[in-house]
């Protein structure tokens, strides 16, 4: 095991009633690392991220933050973290400004932060707007706000770029990166592929309460990713040839040869197929 | 416990109340009621359509012994008395000087059989009044005294079947009965000329004895000025506090604070001080806005504050309790409700103690006490159980929590 890592998770178990959501994980997160959990709806991430800021008891096995229990030292734990829930809560008959700062006073930050964080997600313009009166995507960047709004060590992000749009999905991801580069560590969950290949450290896809698969983007696409080329004739027939095999290569060597290649493409990764491979999902 | 975060946590609990204007709306309506029954005070005491009879809601009939005269009794309340009139055995049958305090909107009848060998037989009455109200009981008087004389009848030919007895009174509602019986005896006595005294009468002697027993007659605008104090304190602990607790859980607020650096005993702390502020707060000017002197009463603060703890008990026990908004309205109205059914069901059958177990049933007692100024011994015990009973819901309340946790 890395000495350095921050989150321990060995042998979770999490039962609703005699349902296992979370079923025998094992999961090392290093310090300052951008780690992105995948995987289908239901697969457990919710839950495991419950059981990280101690929501929910584990009902085996259990989770270390630097070394300390979450269930026995929670009271310490909890102000070294910042989190992003799966379903909204704010108060709604509040302004985004008025939250934040009610928990900027919990967190005894000075007030000026909350105006601060707000300009970060470009939340400023609709700051005095009671919560009542946000879109689910300004939501989501007000629950960021409040996340980051004590500068955590830890991050747990449950689908933070749900329902946001392509241009403030970039700002999160600007700020998780900053976070990253001032130190901190970070789990996010998410169902966007591309995200996770642009700004994750690492990945662990989860399938039904198991951990399926753990690597870097880059490894994973290097694993699963096929030697295959994909080639459109000059007639306009496709074809596609296998470079693990003699046959493949020499065939597509002489068609190049003979200059009737009109377009030829190497197989990218892909996400979606490796996801759903992994997950045990994908369609014969 | 940090004052910052409890500071921010009541500006908070205060803000989400003017944001929400409700709870609000409904403090002015309150008081409102209460500035207009000041204004507009009923000139009466006694109001129609209640079910009291002259200020008094219930007169008990005590008795030594259950003789065939208090079967006959039991056996003819007339139906528009059922509901108040209630027989009880004397628990000191020989002690009538002895100091009696009832409570207000009551009095009583008692009733005595001096029995002993050599002497003649006596019934002696004793109708013990509202304090300066002697004529609250003459419902039950009328009654009594027009039963009697048939009772009275009524044995005395089981004993002296071959003789005649003399003729039943014309009764009627006025009780005119009663002087023209004894206008009636007189004439036969002036008649007859007095006859020297033969043994032991048929009919035992008679002695009345009447006086007023400390307690008052209900006074109808203390009654309601009561209520809605009661109502302040109710509406303050076991109605907001839950539903807006409730909805702070069911929304996942509760948790996002409960992340916080805030400790659970904080923000527990910060309802347990917000809401019976605001519950006292409001109730003590609603008493203040009736009768402003009750502000100077050790009594009143005592009793407001016995009230409000149970209440405060009551609403976090179900705040615990509830896991949505919902859960917790309906829990306030199904306690509500089973309270009021408890209360009424002992108070019509007569079914001591039980009721002591409620708040509600002590909590009106001492602060009408309060209000009218009337607070006598018995209102101290009523205060002394109120405090219990506060102090059990608290530790029930801290149980059920405990069990129950954040989510
Ligand atoms: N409170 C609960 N009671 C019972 N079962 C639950 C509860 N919460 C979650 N589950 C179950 O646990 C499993 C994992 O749920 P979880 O929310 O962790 O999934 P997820 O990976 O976050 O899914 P999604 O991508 O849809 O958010 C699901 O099958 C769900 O039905
Ligand atoms: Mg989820």
């Amino acid at each position: 095991m890395p000495p350095d890592a921050m989150i321990r998770i060995a042998g979770l178990r999490v039962l609703y009633g005699a349902f296992a959501a979370v079923d025998g994980l094992d999961l090392d997160i290093r310090r300052g690392e951008l780690f992105g959990l995948l995987g289908p709806n239901g697969a457990g991430k919710s839950t495991t991220i419950r059981v990280l800021i101690g929501q929910r008891k584990p009902s085996a096995g259990g989770v270390t933050i630097g070394g300390r229990d979450v269930v026995r030292d929670w009271a310490n734990i909890k102000p070294t973290f910042g989190y992003v829930p799966d379903r909204e809560n704010h108060f709604e008959e509040f302004t985004g400004r008025r939250n934040l700062e009610f928990f900027g006073q919990l967190y005894n930050v000075p007030r000026l932060r909350a105006a601060e964080v707000l300009k970060m997600v470009e939340l400023d313009e609709a700051a005095d707007l009671p919560v009542r009166g946000y879109s689910l995507g300004m939501r989501k960047k007000l629950l960021l706000a409040r996340a980051i709004l004590h500068e955590p060590q830890i991050l747990y992000l449950d689908e933070p770029t749900a329902n946001l749009d392509i241009h403030s999905a970039e700002v999160v991801h600007r700020i998780l990166r900053e976070r990253v580069k001032a130190g901190a560590t970070i789990i996010l969950t998410t169902h966007d592929m591309d995200e996770v290949e642009k700004i994750c450290d690492r990945v662990g896809i989860m399938a039904r309460g198991k951990l399926v698969a753990l690597d870097s983007p880059l490894a994973l696409k290097q694993q699963h990713t096929e030697r295959k080329v994909d080639v459109i004739r000059d007639d306009g027939e496709r074809f596609v040839y296998d470079m693990d095999t003699p046959a493949g290569r020499n065939d597509l060597a002489a068609l190049v040869a003979a200059g009737r290649a009109l377009r030829i493409r190497t197989r990218e990764f892909d996400f979606h197929a490796t996801f759903l491979k992994l997950t045990g999902l994908a369609f014969d | 416990m940090r004052w910052y975060i409890l500071k921010a946590l009541l500006t908070k609990e205060f803000s989400r109340h003017i944001a929400n204007r409700g709870g609000i709306a409904l403090a002015f309506l309150l008081l409102a009621m209460a500035v207009l029954l000041s204004v507009f005070t009923p000139g009466e005491t006694t109001a129609a359509g209640t079910s009291m009879v002259g200020g008094v809601h219930h007169c008990f009939i005590e008795f030594d012994r259950p003789t065939p005269l208090v079967r006959h009794l039991q056996a003819n309340v007339p139906p528009e008395l059922k509901a108040q009139v209630r027989f009880r055995e004397l628990r000191k049958p020989d002690d009538v000087d002895g100091v009696i305090a009832a409570e207000t909107g009551t009095g009583s009848i008692q009733i005595r059989h001096v029995n002993e060998p050599g002497k003649r037989p006596a019934v002696q009455v004793s109708v013990w009044h509202p304090d300066s109200e002697p004529g609250a009981l003459a419902p039950y008087e009328q009654w009594v005294w027009k039963e009697s004389r048939r009772a009275f009848a009524i044995e005395a030919a089981k004993k002296m079947t071959d003789a005649k007895m003399p003729d039943t009174p014309a009764f009627d509602a006025e009780n005119n009965w009663l002087v023209l019986e004894s206008h009636k005896r007189f004439q036969e006595q002036v008649e007859a000329g007095r006859k020297a005294d033969v043994g032991a009468p048929l009919v035992p002697d008679l002695t009345i004895d009447r006086r007023g027993l400390g307690g008052k007659v209900l006074d109808f605008r203390a009654a309601i000025a009561t209520g809605m104090v009661v109502f302040a304190l109710y509406f303050a602990c076991v109605y907001l506090l839950p539903t807006l607790n409730c909805e702070e859980r069911e929304r996942g607020v509760l948790l996002a604070q409960a992340l916080t650096p805030a400790s659970p005993t904080e923000l527990l702390a910060a309802k347990f001080v917000f809401y019976p502020v605001f519950g006292i707060g409001l109730a003590a000017t609603l008493a203040a806005v009736y009768k402003p002197d009750v502000l100077s009463s050790l009594f009143f603060w005592l009793a407001l504050f016995a009230v409000g703890g149970g209440f405060l008990g009551i609403g976090m026990t179900i705040a615990a309790w509830a896991k949505t908004q919902r859960a917790a309205f309906f829990g306030g109205m199904c306690y509500l409700l089973s309270v009021s059914m408890l209360l009424l069901i002992c108070s019509l059958n007569g079914i001591p103690f039980l009721s002591y177990l409620a708040v509600e049933f002590h909590g009106p007692r001492i602060l009408h006490a309060a209000l009218s100024g009337t607070v006598q011994t018995a209102h101290w015990r009523h205060l002394a159980a109120a405090l219990g009973l506060a102090v059990a819901w608290l530790f029930a309340a801290g149980w059920v929590f405990r069990r129950r946790g954040w989510q």
